[in-house]
C-alpha cells in the first residue's frame, strides 16, 4: 500500500507533469504563431524583375511596388480552382477596406501559361476580380526563373494525349507572396481565408512607411494602373 | 468512386457521377416501406385499435393515394441527394447545400408521412417508445432546431462535408429531424387530443421563426462563413459572399414556403371540419323542429 508521502508525491508529479505538458502546450502555439496569419518567410528584398504588362510596357517589380504592399501571385487565368479562388477573395476583401489602406497594395499578376492568357484575356479576366490588380507576361522561362529565385517551384504543364493537348492545366505554386515593410516576406497558401486577408491587410499597410502627404489634404493618389490605364477611384 | 456526395477539389463539371450510396439507401427506404405496407395490410391496419381501424387514420388521408406520397417523398429525397444537386451541395455551393436542406429536412419527410398506411405500425418496443417521446412536439421542435443549428455551424460543416461519412452523417440528421418535427402535424399516432388544428398551426408557425437566426447569421454576415464553400473551385463565377446570401434567402424563403404551405392545407382542413360539423348540427336541428 502506498503511504501518504507517496500518495502526495504521485500526485504532485502527476500535476507538475500536468502543468509542465499545458505550460509546453501554450508555449509552444506561442513560439510558432506569429502577428500575422501568413506563413513569414525569412526576410529579404523584393526580387527585381522587369515582365510586361496588358498594354505591353515594361513593368518594374520593385520600382512599382517600393513603399507599397505587394502581393504576387504566379497562376493562369485557366485555372480552375486555386486561381480564381485566391483572387476573388482578395478582391472581395480589398472592396471591404478603407481606401487609404487599399491605396498602399498592389496586386501584381503574372501569367504562368502565357501562350492562352493573352493580353487582353489577363486584362478581362482580372479585371472581374478588381480592375486595380495588374497582369504581367513574359517568356516561361524568366517566369520560371523568377519563381526559382523566390523558392517556389517552377511551372509544369500537363496535357491530356485525349484530347490532342488542347486542353492543359498548368501546374504552379499555390501561394501568394506578400512583400511588406523593413524586408518582411509572407506566405498565404491555398486555404487563406478572407477573414485572414482582412486581418492581415491593415496591419501589414500599417507598418509602411508613410508617403509624402498621407494624411493631408490632397493625400498621395495610387500609381497609375497599367491595366486600365487610369487610376482606380475611391468608392 | 464515390459512395456518398462529399466536397471535392476538382472543379466542377457537368459529366454526370455514380454515387451508389445514395442508391441503395433510396433503395433501403423503398424496400422498408413495401414490407411494412404489406404486413400492414395483411394484419387489416387495425390491430384490434378502433382508431386506427378507421381508412383515414393516420394522416386523414384515404389509404389508395398513400404509396404515391409516399414515393413523392422518395423521389424529392433521391433528388437531393444524388448528382447533380447532392455533388454541388456537398462541395460547391452553398445555396444547392441549403436546397438540399429544404429538400430533405422539410418538403421529403412530410412527403413520406403521408404516406405511412393506415393501421399501427408494427415498430417493435424500443424504436415505439422512442418515437413517442421523439415526436412529442415540444420535443420534436426543439430536436429539430438544435439540428438545424447544428449541422449548420461552420466547424461542423466544415469539419464533415469533406467526408463522405461525414456528409451522410449530415444528410441523416436532416431527414431524421425532419421526420420527427412532422410527425405531430402529419401523424395523429400516437393520439394526442390536446394537439389539433389550432396548435399544429402554432406549432409551424414557431418554427417559422425560431430557424430565424441561422438565415440572419449566414445573409448577413460580413464575410464567408464555411471554409468549405470559401474555398471551393468557383461555378459560374458566383463569388462565396453571394453565394452565402443566396443560401441564407434560400433557408428562409424555403421553409416559410413549406411551412405555409402546410399551414394553409391545415387551415382549409380546420375550416371544413367546423363547416361539416356545423352543417351536422344545423341538420340535427332541423329534424327535431315541429
Amino acid at each position: 500500500m502506498l503511504g501518504w508521502k507517496t500518495r502526495a508525491s504521485w500526485r504532485a508529479g502527476s500535476l507538475a507533469t500536468f502543468l509542465v505538458v499545458i505550460g509546453a502546450a501554450c508555449g509552444t502555439s506561442v513560439q510558432e504563431s506569429t502577428e500575422y496569419r501568413g506563413v513569414l518567410l525569412e526576410p529579404g528584398g523584393r526580387p527585381e524583375f522587369r515582365l510586361a504588362d496588358v498594354n505591353g510596357e515594361p513593368y518594374s517589380f520593385r520600382k512599382e511596388t517600393e513603399d507599397q504592399l505587394a502581393l504576387l501571385f504566379f497562376g493562369y487565368t485557366h485555372c480552375p480552382d486555386i486561381c480564381p479562388v485566391h483572387m476573388a477573395g482578395i478582391a472581395a476583401v480589398l472592396r471591404d477596406l478603407p481606401w487609404a489602406v487599399r491605396d498602399r497594395i498592389r496586386v501584381v499578376f503574372v501569367s504562368t501559361d502565357p501562350e492562352r492568357d493573352t493580353p487582353e484575356r489577363l486584362q478581362e479576366w482580372l479585371g472581374g476580380f478588381d480592375p486595380s490588380f495588374i497582369g504581367l507576361r513574359g517568356e516561361m522561362d524568366e517566369v520560371n526563373r523568377i519563381q526559382a529565385e523566390l523558392g517556389l517551384p517552377t511551372t509544369v504543364r500537363t496535357e491530356d494525349p485525349a484530347d490532342g493537348g488542347a486542353a492543359y492545366e498548368v501546374g504552379h505554386a499555390a501561394q501568394v507572396l506578400v512583400f511588406g515593410a523593413d524586408g518582411v516576406r509572407l506566405a498565404y497558401p491555398f486555404g487563406t481565408r478572407q477573414a485572414d486577408w482582412k486581418r492581415d491587410l491593415p496591419l501589414l499597410v500599417s507598418r509602411l512607411p508613410p508617403v509624402d502627404g498621407e494624411g493631408e489634404a490632397g493625400a498621395r493618389r495610387p500609381a497609375p494602373n497599367p491595366n486600365r490605364g487610369c487610376s482606380p477611384k475611391p468608392a | 468512386m464515390q459512395w456518398w456526395c462529399a466536397a471535392q477539389s476538382s472543379a466542377w463539371t457537368w459529366s454526370w457521377q455514380a454515387y451508389p450510396g445514395v442508391w441503395l439507401f433510396i433503395l433501403a427506404i423503398g424496400l422498408a416501406y413495401w414490407r411494412r405496407s404489406r404486413r400492414w395490410s395483411r394484419a387489416g391496419g387495425a390491430d384490434g385499435d378502433p382508431a386506427a381501424a378507421s381508412p383515414t387514420a393516420g394522416t386523414g388521408l384515404p389509404p389508395r393515394g398513400r404509396p404515391a406520397w409516399f414515393v413523392a417523398g422518395l423521389l424529392c429525397l433521391w433528388a437531393a441527394l444524388d448528382w447533380p444537386i447532392g455533388a454541388l451541395g456537398a462541395g460547391y455551393l452553398a445555396g444547392v447545400h441549403m436546397l438540399q436542406f429544404v429538400l430533405i429536412a422539410l418538403v421529403s419527410p412530410a412527403l413520406l408521412l403521408l404516406g405511412i398506411p393506415p393501421g399501427r405500425p408494427d415498430l417493435g418496443r424500443r424504436t415505439a417508445m422512442a418515437l413517442k417521446v421523439g415526436s412529442q412536439p415540444l420535443i420534436a421542435l426543439i430536436l429539430f432546431n438544435l439540428i438545424i443549428i447544428v449541422t449548420h455551424l461552420p466547424a461542423v460543416v466544415d469539419s464533415l462535408m469533406v467526408s463522405q461519412f461525414g456528409s451522410f452523417a449530415i444528410d441523416v440528421l436532416w431527414l431524421a429531424g425532419g421526420i420527427l418535427f412532422w410527425w405531430p402535424v402529419v401523424l395523429d399516432r400516437p393520439a394526442r387530443p390536446y394537439f389539433g388544428y389550432p396548435m399544429k398551426i402554432g406549432y409551424l408557425i414557431l418554427a417559422t421563426i425560431v430557424n430565424a437566426g441561422t438565415f440572419l447569421y449566414l445573409t448577413f454576415s460580413e464575410l464567408p462563413v464555411y471554409a468549405t464553400y470559401e474555398l471551393a473551385p468557383p461555378v459560374y463565377g458566383l463569388s462565396a459572399r453571394d453565394d452565402q446570401r443566396i443560401a441564407g434567402i434560400l433557408m428562409k424563403v424555403g421553409t416559410v414556403a413549406v411551412l405555409w404551405t402546410a399551414i394553409s392545407v391545415l387551415f382549409y382542413r380546420w375550416y371544413r371540419r367546423e363547416s361539416v360539423e356545423a352543417q351536422t348540427t344545423a341538420g340535427g336541428g332541423s329534424d327535431d323542429a315541429p
